[in-house]
């Protein structure tokens, strides 16, 4: 590979591809990042005004207020991330290899839910688990839930709404990374002596993985942030720290505190996120990238 | 490779240049939210002629009737957009305070608040002041009681949409003994209980079951109050706290009592005849929502065409009849009974004095702008758990 060779043009390519892209994220990404990083280290009321004075208390002050609700949303989504892996694994499995003529009618089955709009859903589901809905009264028949017990308004409620509402981005790249395997692969794993079981711990697996650590993280990172699901399907006791945003926002008007959380929230999910990839192995995630250079 | 990487850095650069320029055009040059409106300098938003073109106003949901809208339009032959988009007080103030600070209103000519909301809109210059001569025919039918409320004692920048109560909104068949602010928090409806996010309705009227007078409270009483709730809904006895949205949840049977508006319960009640409002042993709350014109709104004159068109007895019965909140216009109950409508014996929305008789109007927590926002932040703390 020489680039030299090349005519000029051809050697741009890349860049002319890119550009779109890059200015888009400059635009409405870097930039407003840099005024929200300057809002967080403002000072001041929205009275008297706000000015720039390298207020770093915004944020041991935002994390003081607000600690419960930031590990309340690492754990809720965290939890929501690993139940809507094991529904979503055995549905991809299922789709790619035993799907046949069904396969495009059950992947927009999975995709379906997206043509009404992500409040609606969540706004259904508040009817659904009502104190005299179903779900409540078979629970209670069965004894799981007692005379009084409710579901909505408590963290199995957040939790069961977060895992629906982002199900589809965890079904869509495991699903995409099995229907590419090759089957021979398994054939030949079993041609060698190996029992189903091992076939799918050795090959079948592995190879999905980059659709596994895509999926979680696709789950996962926004699922963090979520404040829709906390609010009609949750209670006070259940807030996680996008309402705490929301609310510094819009009802205290705490601006500064607020952009501090968001870049507070942005740098932990950082974290979590470069410790899985570097557990799960980046190769899973960039395998094919390697594989083409 | 290095041409190439040359290139990525002007791109890079032609980039950052689009995007500054872009910006400075939208005049966000500065970057950042300033604060701090002007006070002092309220200006007057003057009528000319007669009015044409095209007017926008924000109201809150469930608000007006749909006819209101398309009989005005026909009858002036100007075109109206009207939008929902206020559920909260300090929401909408949220949205539209960066606008109101640079002078904008967002092509809205009215938008409708709660009273402080008004005064606090009013204090950090975000309103205009009327054309008197133009809104007369509006004042003219303003009722007696409403025409020098404390912040705005001459009416000078605000006109009343509609005025109600806050009080209890009860499903009798399922809880038929409460009939005081302090029965929510009898553990016998524990999980079945809301509150309201507004703090000025919320927190006066637990004050007032404990026998304090929201107008005397102190500092110390508010946050008193506050905690009084924050216990209560760390025990699980508060469901969650809600805007308009716990009417869903009466209809749905997963609240049972909540502090709610006058309006919505009639309005539920037409649905589910055991949903009812109650007025509290300790009295109500009472609030109007007004009409004010932001700086920077379009078309004042067109704004002032459509007060007066809806302070027409006539017009405004259309209305009364739609939402049964009080009517700030008199002579309503008159055309109401004319028509034969039931609304019209309704005490929500005519109540005798003696119904309201223990109510107390909505006020601000006392003190500087800090201690108010002290007892704002400690209420939030609650709401947000």
């Amino acid at each position: 590979m020489n680039d030299e060779s090349k005519p000029l043009s051809r050697r741009l390519v890349p860049y002319w591809l890119m550009g779109p892209g890059l200015i888009w994220l400059v635009l409405f990404f870097v930039i407003p990042l840099y005024f929200m990083l300057r809002l967080s280290l403002e000072s001041g009321t929205l009275e008297t005004g706000f000015e720039f004075t390298w207020d770093w208390a915004n944020y041991s002050d935002g994390w003081d207020r607000y600690s419960e609700q930031f590990f309340r949303s690492f754990l809720y989504a965290g939890t929501a991330t690993v139940i809507a892996l094991i529904i979503a694994y055995p549905l991809a499995y299922a789709i790619a290899f035993r799907g046949g003529r069904w396969k495009n009618a059950l992947l927009f089955a999975v995709v379906a839910p997206f043509f009404t709009t992500y409040l609606i859903r969540t706004i259904a589901w508040t009817t659904i688990l009502s104190d005299d809905g179903v779900v409540v009264d078979v629970l209670k028949t069965f004894g799981i839930l007692g005379e009084n017990g409710k579901v909505l308004a408590t963290p199995s409620a957040v939790i069961a709404g977060i895992t629906y509402n982002f199900l589809p981005f965890m079904v869509l790249p495991i699903y995409a990374s099995l229907e590419r395997l090759d089957p021979r692969l398994i054939e030949a794993a079993k041609d060698l002596y190996s029992s189903s079981r091992a076939a799918f711990v050795k090959v079948t697996l592995p190879l999905s993985a980059p659709g596994i650590v895509a999926g979680t993280l696709l789950t996962f990172i926004p699922a963090a942030g979520d404040y829709i699901n906390a609010t009609f399907l949750g209670s006070t006791n259940t807030s996680m720290v996008g309402n705490a945003i929301q609310s510094l926002y819009l009802s205290l008007r705490d601006y500064p505190t607020a952009a501090a959380m968001s870049f507070i929230l942005m740098a932990v999910i950082l974290i979590i996120v470069l410790i899985y990839i570097r557990f799960a192995g980046s190769e899973a995630l960039m395998g094919d990238e390697e594989e083409a250079t | 490779m290095n041409g190439a990487r040359g290139w990525m850095r002007s791109l890079a650069a032609m980039a950052v240049l689009a995007a500054a320029v872009l910006l400075a055009a939208c005049g966000g040059g500065g970057g950042g939210i300033e604060g701090g409106g002007d006070t002092g300098d309220v200006s007057t938003a003057a009528a000319e002629g007669k009015a044409t073109g095209s007017l926008t106003i924000s109201n809150w949901p469930f608000y007006i009737d749909n006819n209101t809208v398309p009989d005005f339009e026909k009858d002036t032959g100007l075109s109206v957009k009207y939008i929902e988009d206020v559920n909260d007080n300090t929401e909408f103030f949220g949205k539209m305070q960066p606008l109101l600070d640079k002078g904008e209103s967002g092509g809205r000519s009215i938008i409708v608040v709660t009273d402080w909301m008004a005064k606090k809109m009013h204090d950090l210059g975000y309103v205009q002041n009327f054309d008197q001569e133009a809104v007369k025919p509006a004042m003219d039918n303003l009722v007696p009681s409403l025409q020098s409320p404390s912040f705005d004692p001459n009416r000078d920048f605000s006109l009343p949409w509609q005025s109600g109560m806050t009080g209890l909104v009860v499903n009798k068949a399922q809880a038929p003994d409460v009939k005081s602010i302090n029965d929510l928090f009898d553990p016998k409806y524990k999980g079945q209980v809301e509150m309201l996010t507004e703090m000025r309705d919320t927190v006066p009227l637990v004050m007032k079951a404990d026998g304090i007078d929201p107008a005397d409270a102190t500092k110390q009483d508010w946050l008193d109050a506050i905690d009084k709730i924050k216990q209560a809904a760390d025990d699980g006895q508060i469901r969650r706290f809600t805007g308009n949205n716990y009417t869903n949840d009466l209809a749905n049977g997963d609240a049972v009592a909540v502090i709610g508006w006058s309006g919505d319960a009639v309005q539920l009640q037409a649905d589910d005849p055991d949903i009812q409002f109650v007025m509290p042993t300790e009295g109500c709350m009472l609030w109007s929502d007004n009409m004010l014109i932001p700086v920077g709104a379009p078309n004042p004159t067109a704004a002032y065409e459509w007060m007066n068109y809806v302070y027409d007895p006539k017009n405004q019965a259309q209305i009364t009849e739609y939402n049964s909140y009080f009517s700030p216009v008199d002579g309503v109950k008159e055309v109401l009974e004319q028509q034969n409508s039931d609304v019209a014996d309704s005490p929500l929305v005519f109540p005798t004095e003696e119904y309201t008789k223990d109510c107390s109007t909505q006020v601000d927590p006392p003190g500087s702008p800090e201690d108010v926002s002290e007892v704002e932040q400690a209420f939030q703390a609650v709401v947000t758990g």
